[in-house]
């Protein structure tokens, strides 16, 4: 038996580095330290795709990695508009091959951003983003916001680790002399710890941020009785409340960024925040899920310029999510091959996206089967990143952080097969005296 | 060439038909006609338009291989040219983008980016525009009878400006986000539009004939009209009383306070 | 490095290092290196044209946490200069924030071969090496940023000057990085709470002032045979009369005995310290009070940080100005604190010609040029991109050497220029030996590189040549921009990358850092600290924050012994 410590946890956006492990006989046996629930079950692993396959009359037949690499990039090759799409559950060293892959055949190179944080994404570029590393805020934060947003839920350490429970140089006794304010739509377990609660309704953040920034600038004449279901009164005690903070951050969810205004709602959130500025040190953060979706945006930024949703058909970039994006482009049902890599479109697109999928050759590389092995026609398997293979990955707060190889694989890392689908796309290409 | 009487006008109509293979697959892969607009194919015969490159998913194929193509007359100049797009044209994409003068008819529902970039001469599209038609307009005229996508006549991802010239009437309803950081030129639309027309306007136009959702918001500049409802009021706009307009009374707000005093320009007129 | 012999022929040779200026002469280059003859070469006709040493730049941001946020907040400026892949290239976007690939490309292009980046945040160095990493031919390091770090003030205010240079030397080896780098001192830390510092003020909790830090940083500095000196971007950037804030801080420094012939500070983009004027309304050049004392001194170096006008992306580690920038202009805005070290802050700004400030603000950066006479003092930068993107090199090269393309671009500039500026009673005229040692040979040598071949070309010198298109005597300001925007012939380490301002091979650059040597006694005290702060204040593990090996595929280090 040995301990591994410092191990650095690749499930959300958290990438909790303080785990200890216990391997033995090349297996991970006991998570003693450090991550939550779900992070646990990923590190002593479950069940997978064990074999390469490839579908033959309906059915996935198991075949050698050299068929269904092969067979991959046959299929990329001969495609007028392949999309390449995943890529936040893998590391940035296989990102870096993905662009590659995708300017050598000339495809939409695409992340889960795109259904998840895109929008943050596209509100950052209207107006930037005042923002900090989570350590600033363990450090400085006496005000914390979530909006649309449920951490005891969905990041389970990010309190305790970063924000409102944890304990740094100016907030030593922890949530004591701290302020949480929660904004939902519904009472979630975060809303249940908050100082203040505002009960927002349903698609109408985009008009909240607004009055709350009318107050901040000391407009209250103009600001109605009630905004989106919360009363004057309720936001009037949050702007001073906001005022008064030495350190305020807000940290939002998809709760806001997938309600109506999308990313004009960030847009606000963001202008909201530049407001709160003009009276103290204010932040704001997007919560990000997959633990290297940040990493992706990063690769693909400055390998094409653009963070996702980028069409490299004509051999440069043209970046324009909303016409680039992967559920746009397959509920136009634009594309004529997929590759997906470390996602599940099949769990989380809509059933427009996935029923075009079903129709044309679709690879999948990924450890683990999800319902996009269902309709799959190669299916490769790879190795575990952060359990059998290392590499780089982007925290939600854009630090950097190397994943820890713990157990040796006969599996491939996603950066070996990527390489060697480009390879035989090479060859193809050069074959056909390209 | 023919010599022609002096004062005669010349015309070229160029007929550009998509040919049904291009748009019958399993997949429905986009052509992007960027390459052929009146500036482009003017003075062109009709072997060399069958020739002009447009790109097909990742790959450059001719124009004749695509279209099938017939050229009328002849022309001296782009103002001298008509094309008139017909078939499927639900998945050409950038008709007239960045074209200067002549005019375009697209017969029936054209894909997105229609009209982008341009700043001079007509186009009418005979059918729905999706979005981002007239995106990044300077001038000339777009004409959606049908209606219009999300982000009609906004900026380019990122950029600060807009629609800065030229006129836009859409015949039916329009979408999200049109006219984000217009700082000029017209657009009317019949119908009705969906959440925050005008957004981060800064100068310029806009009639809603219909209704609006959230219009104005973050403007700081220009002029928006909307002769429906407007449902979601935004909070931060200050009533400064009533005007008539063509003999109706409208309420008349200034805004966008979220962007402070100082900034807040923008003035929205509702019924 | 490329294997077998290269012959540059009948080249007009200017190496200001081996004090050659502009003689007719051969540069002969085996396996990669500078040799002194060579049998069977492939042969390089460079009959009358200049050939200089690679370009070394001295301070641009080209790589890491900040640039990257540039890039994704500005794709307004990504689909400026979008260029299609090649057999050779990978595709380009970006003009004041191009992609990786197109800043390789283009410094290769100008005959640049080595680029230092100018501020690397420590917590995300890793970001900063995978990014060189992907820029192609050039050679690259990278300066980690150690003045707000909480560690640092804390041995500054205990006078613990050994236990800094501990930390510093760790600091080196945990970022890999080259040297000191100093941004806003105290101030960015103040920033985490929305406040700045001015030099003397005290920084906030911490009991200490920037003059203190900046002042012990350079003392630790020279604990170790360092390459480089500290690399200082002062307090109070971009603040109309901000030159004495500049000139006091260089008098910090001065009786510091820096290790060998190099200054013990290098000042960087000075343009923008380098103003008079109480507000924006009197604002007015000091570029010559600036000047003056660095003719009179020897404990400072400089950069330009000359202006090119158009649009750009400002960006800097000092978040407080970057959040005033962004107050005048109401334009995007991005900062980012990082916890215990440092903060940084972008936004886009456009210099025109028609503003009264960005006038003054583009006569200074070459005034500088022009004033200072003594060239091995200060290195041609644009800050890029604070200033300009630096393919923007070319013009202020062409403006340095022809007084006529001066006085014909002030005349389209506002007309405070000719009363608030001494731009247009400025005479000189640099010649290439000059422009040769303003952009390759300082650089060079105040890095402390020309010991370990780079920017020059005498034996055992890599043989980073770069070949423009034009004769010695052309004096038409166009063709000498055009010749320094693209290269007749690059060649990196003996291999040609640009041909006819093409770029035809894409070698991987080297990355080098400096290993400071420490006492294990001294580093293990240090580490106490250091630990408790991991343990109690950092987000990350202590065990999780040094750059691993993987990150630094083509490493080039250069040790620093501990000065006996």
């Amino acid at each position: 038996m040995v301990e591994i410590t410092d191990v650095v946890c690749s499930l959300c956006g958290c990438v909790c580095d303080d785990i200890v492990v216990e391997v033995e006989d090349n297996k991970v046996t006991k998570v003693k330290k450090g991550a939550c629930a779900v992070g646990k079950s990923k590190l002593m692993g479950h069940g997978r795709i064990e074999e390469p396959a490839i579908r033959e009359n309906g059915n996935l037949k198991d075949c050698s990695y050299d068929e269904a690499i092969k067979k991959a990039a046959e299929i990329l090759a001969a495609s007028r508009r392949p999309l390449l799409y995943g890529w936040s559950s893998t590391v940035c060293e296989a990102d870096k091959v993905g662009v590659e892959l995708a300017e050598e055949i000339g495809a939409v190179i695409d992340n889960t951003a795109s259904v998840c944080h895109g929008p943050s994404v596209l509100a950052i570029q209207d107006v930037g983003l005042p923002s900090c590393t989570l350590g600033e805020v363990k450090n400085r934060a006496d005000l914390i916001i979530y909006w649309g947003a449920n951490p005891a839920a969905a990041h389970a350490n990010h309190m305790k680790r970063y924000s409102y429970i944890s304990k740094g140089y100016w907030t030593e006794e922890g949530k004591k002399n701290k302020k949480l304010v929660v904004v939902d739509v519904r009472r979630t377990p975060t809303a249940k710890m908050a100082d203040v609660f505002l009960q927002i309704e349903q698609g109408k953040d985009y008009l909240v941020f607004s009055a709350l920034r009318a107050l901040l600038y000391g407009y209250d004449d103009v600001v109605p009785e009630e905004v989106g279901g919360i009363s004057k009164k309720d936001l009037l005690e949050t702007v001073k409340m906001m005022k008064e903070a030495k350190f305020g951050i807000i940290f939002f969810g998809m709760g806001v960024t997938h309600t109506r205004g999308r990313h004009n709602n960030i847009v606000n959130a963001i202008e909201t925040t530049r407001a709160a500025h003009t009276h103290t040190k204010f932040s704001i953060m997007p919560m990000r899920g997959h633990y290297n979706v940040a990493g992706i945006n990063q690769v693909c930024t400055w390998e094409t310029g653009f963070p996702f949703a980028v069409d490299l058909s004509r051999g440069y970039a043209w970046y324009n999510p909303g016409e680039i994006s992967a559920t746009d482009l397959l509920i136009r049902r634009e594309c004529d091959a997929a590759l997906i890599i470390a996602s599940d479109p099949g769990a989380h697109f809509p059933g427009e996206s996935i029923r075009h999928l079903s129709k044309i050759p679709v690879i999948q590389i990924d450890p683990f089967p999800n319902p996009t092995t269902e309709f799959a026609d190669v299916v490769i398997p790879a190795a575990i990143s952060g359990v059998e293979a290392e590499g780089n990955v982007y925290r939600m707060d854009n630090i950097p952080i190397r994943l820890r190889k713990l157990v040796d694989t006969e599996y491939l890392a996603d950066e070996e097969i990527m390489k060697s689908i480009l390879e035989e796309v090479r060859a193809i290409k050069e074959k056909e005296g390209e | 060439m023919e010599e022609l009487i002096e004062g005669e006008e010349k015309m070229q109509t160029i007929r550009l038909k998509i040919k049904e293979e291009v748009t019958n697959g399993a997949a429905k892969i986009p052509v992007e006609v960027d390459s052929l607009t009146p500036d482009k194919l003017a003075g062109k015969t009709e072997a060399e338009i069958k020739a002009v490159k447009v790109w097909w998913g990742n790959k450059e194929e001719n124009t004749g291989d695509l279209f099938d193509v017939s050229v009328e007359g002849e022309a001296g100049s782009a103002e001298e040219v008509k094309i008139v797009l017909e078939g499927d044209l639900s998945r050409v994409k950038r008709i007239g983008d960045g074209m200067k003068a002549g005019e375009i008819e697209a017969l029936g529902d054209v894909d997105m980016h229609c009209g982008a970039m341009m700043s001079g001469g007509k186009i009418t599209v005979k059918g729905n525009a999706d979005c981002w038609a007239g995106r990044e307009m300077h001038g000339g005229e777009l004409v959606i009878e049908g209606d219009a996508g999300d982000n009609l006549c906004a900026m380019y991802r990122g950029e600060m400006t807009g629609m800065t010239g030229g006129k836009v009437v859409v015949g039916g309803n329009a979408g999200e986000c049109i006219a984000q950081n217009m700082a000029g030129g017209e657009i009317v639309i019949k119908g009705n539009v969906d959440i925050l027309t005008g957004l981060n306007m800064k100068g310029g136009k806009i009639t809603i004939e219909g209704d609006a959702v959230m219009p104005g918001a973050d403007m700081t500049g220009g002029e928006i009209t909307v002769k429906g409802k407007v449902l979601d009021m935004m909070p931060s706009f200050r009533l400064e009383g009533t005007e008539s307009i063509e003999s109706e009374e409208y309420k008349k707000y200034t805004g966008d306070l979220a962007m402070t005093e100082k900034k807040a320009k923008g003035v929205l007129y509702v019924k | 490095m490329a294997e077998g012999e290269l012959l540059i022929r009948n080249g007009v040779v200017y190496d200001p290092i081996n004090g050659v200026k502009g003689e007719k002469k051969d540069i002969c280059i085996r396996d990669g290196k500078v040799v002194e003859e060579v049998k069977n070469p492939k042969v390089i006709d460079a009959e009358g044209r200049v050939v200089m040493p690679g370009g070394v730049d001295i301070h641009s941001h080209i790589a890491g946490a900040k640039v990257n946020a540039g890039r994704l907040f500005r794709p307004e400026d990504g689909r400026k200069g979008v260029k299609a892949r090649t057999k050779v290239c990978r595709s380009e976007s970006g003009y004041s924030v191009p992609n990786t690939f197109a800043t390789g490309y283009r410094y290769a292009r100008m005959g640049y071969t080595f680029v230092m980046e100018a501020a690397m945040p420590p917590l995300a160095a890793r970001h900063t090496h995978e990014e060189m990493v992907d820029i192609p031919i050039l050679d690259n390091a990278a300066l980690p940023l150690i003045d707000n770090n909480w560690m640092t003030m804390e041995y500054v205010k205990s006078g613990d000057m050994d236990l800094l240079a501990a930390y510093i030397a760790w600091m080196m080896k945990a970022t890999k990085g080259y040297g000191v780098k100093v941004v806003n001192p105290g101030g960015t830390e103040a920033w985490a709470w929305a406040k700045n510092c001015d030099l003397n003020d005290e920084v906030p909790y911490f009991d200490v002032t920037p003059a203190e830090i900046v002042k012990n940083l350079a003392v630790a500095n020279e604990k170790f045979e360092m390459p480089h000196s500290i690399h200082v971007h002062g307090n109070m950037l971009g603040h109309p009369g901000n030159y004495e804030v500049t000139t006091s801080t260089y008098d910090l420094v001065k009786g510091i005995k820096p290790y060998r012939d190099r200054p013990a500070m290098h000042a960087t983009h000075t343009q923008f310290h380098a103003y008079g004027g109480t507000r924006w309304g009197d604002f007015e050049s000091k570029a010559g009070a600036i000047a003056d004392y660095i003719n009179k001194n020897e404990h400072v170096s400089i950069d330009l940080g000359s202006i090119i006008l158009g649009d750009t992306t400002t960006m800097t580690a000092d978040g407080p100005m970057e959040y005033s920038l962004y107050q005048i202009t109401g334009r995007k805005w991005t900062n980012h604190d990082v916890e215990l070290e440092t903060g940084s802050g972008i936004t886009p700004f456009l210099y025109s010609g028609k503003s009264p400030v960005n006038t003054i603000q583009w006569a200074i950066g070459q005034e500088l040029a022009l004033l200072v006479k003594d060239p091995w003092k200060l290195a041609l930068t644009t800050d890029h991109p604070n200033a300009g993107p630096f393919i923007g090199y070319p013009i202020i090269i062409s403006m340095l050497m022809s007084k006529r393309r001066r006085d014909e671009s002030a005349e389209d500039m506002h007309k405070v220029i000719f009363d608030r500026a001494e731009y247009s009673s400025i005479d000189r005229e640099y010649d290439l030996n000059e422009i040769a040692i303003i952009t390759r040979g300082m650089a060079a040598k105040t890095l402390g590189l020309h010991e370990h071949g780079k920017g020059h070309l005498g034996v055992g010198a890599d043989g980073d040549v770069a070949v423009y298109d034009m004769s010695p005597e052309e004096t038409d300001a166009g063709k000498i921009q055009k010749a320094f925007l693209n290269t007749k012939y690059t060649i990196k380490g003996g291999e040609v990358v640009v041909k006819d301002g093409e770029v035809v091979a894409t070698p991987a650059g080297k990355t080098y850092f400096v290993t400071p040597e420490c006492d294990d006694k001294l580093t293990d005290e240090m580490l106490v600290k250091l630990k408790d702060k991991f343990e109690h204040y950092y987000s990350v593990n202590f065990n999780n924050y040094p750059v691993q090996d993987a990150y630094v595929p083509n490493p080039y280090e250069i040790k620093a012994p501990w000065r006996s």
